[in-house]
């Protein structure tokens, strides 16, 4: 089961998440101005709001990971070496 | 092991020795890294020229001279395991910004042309030869732990420290320095990119909101976000997030310029424009990398042209 989480201290309620986010997984906190996730159900794993979020505060557990083939080769071999 | 003690050097290449200020930065809590490491050799505590057997070998500082480059393979043959400490010996570091220019240019300018100096000739004895780029610690030499930052806060020195000593799985952490600012980014209706002094900024909202180049958003966490904080951008020195350098086409004018257009009523390719200008001082830190300098969408010598064309 797909899950979807936002650290709370890192949002910085920018709201970019519920703009971006194509299946409107998303609601917005008047109250605390922080961005909360709604219905996890509906999110395809687009990872739309990963990418947009400024403070990389959104994370995914149990999504299919696509392989790396597009990515950057220079950092994907030293990326789990960073502290 | 010597006393059952983790044996530690660290050496310094090219840098400014902040890095070395920041281990002492540890404070008390350096008693503790202390009860469980032997510091063998390190530039700014031990006097020992040569470089002793190790368990861990830190390394600060990017290669700039020949002398850097024997000090990194020295430290490599005699260290099990090296950590490279800071932006620098991540990334290549603030003096990156140097392969915008050829050695020449820069010797040049440095020991001839600046309008203070006296002398008119390049010194020749004392110091080892200029390296013609300036290289990050891994394209000497194989690194087993990257600790990027600039300096990287003691909060991260010590937790990567212990880890190691603890001999616990190390901690791969994504977030960026916005997530430890307490700025709230909202949407506003500022119309044109403003430079530092333009205006009296509110203490509340993000630099970004507000039309200030901040890349807070486009840098790792290694610093606990001080600067945005205290009411001065960020200026990217812990170098870029994982996902700009794994995305080859995720880049810090893309990144910054998306983001601040959607809080702002400014146009996305101006503010591309406007960071390419000022390229090398957004791309300083990370530039002499290959993650950054072989990326399709990095321009710098297109970009540097353009504004020597204008003047």
């Amino acid at each position: 089961m797909l899950e979807m989480t936002i650290h709370d201290k890192s949002c910085r309620g920018c709201r970019f998440c519920l703009d971006v986010c194509p299946t409107d997984c998303f609601v917005f906190n008047e109250e605390t101005q922080k961005a909360m996730v709604a219905k996890v159900d509906n999110c395809i794993a687009c990872l739309s709001c990963t990418s947009i979020c400024p403070a990389a505060a959104i994370t995914h557990r149990n999504h299919h990971v696509v392989a790396n083939f597009y990515r950057n080769i220079n950092f994907s071999r030293r990326m789990e070496k960073f502290l | 092991m010597n006393n059952g003690k983790i044996r530690l050097n660290t050496e310094w290449l090219c840098d400014c020795g902040g890095c070395h200020v920041a281990l002492v930065d540890l404070h008390d809590k350096i008693l503790n890294v202390l009860e469980a490491v032997e510091i063998q050799k390190c530039p700014v505590l031990t006097d020992v020229k040569e470089y002793p057997e190790a368990d861990i070998g830190i390394l600060t500082g990017s290669i700039r001279t020949e002398h850097d480059r024997h000090a990194a393979l020295e430290m490599r043959k005699k260290c099990k395991k090296i950590i490279a400490l800071g932006t620098c010996a991540v990334y290549g570091g603030l003096h990156g910004a140097g392969l915008a220019h050829s050695r020449e240019e820069i010797m040049d300018t440095v020991y001839r042309r600046t309008p203070t100096t006296k002398t008119d000739f390049i010194p020749d004895a004392g110091v080892t030869g200029l390296e013609k780029i300036v290289t990050p610690v891994d394209e000497i030499i194989d690194v087993d732990l990257y600790l990027p930052g600039c300096p990287p806060h003691a909060h991260y020195i010590f937790e990567a420290l212990t880890d190691l000593i603890e001999d616990r799985e190390i901690k791969t952490r994504q977030e960026t320095v916005c997530s430890g600012c307490r700025r709230i980014m909202k949407k506003t209706d500022i119309s044109a990119i403003r430079n530092n002094n333009d205006s009296a900024l509110d203490d509340e909202v993000c630099f970004l909101s507000q039309g200030h180049i901040c890349l807070g958003s486009v840098t790792l966490d290694r610093c606990l976000a001080p600067c945005p904080n205290h009411g001065i951008m960020c200026t990217g020195c812990a170098g870029p997030t994982m996902q700009i350098l794994t995305e080859p086409t995720h880049d810090i004018r893309t990144e910054v310029s998306d983001r601040m257009s959607r809080l702002t009523k400014i146009d996305a390719a101006d503010i591309r424009k406007h960071m390419e200008k000022s390229a090398k001082t957004h791309y300083a830190y990370a530039m002499a990398t290959k993650m950054i300098g072989n990326k399709p969408t990095f321009l710098i010598r297109k970009w540097i042209a353009e504004v020597e064309d204008q003047r």
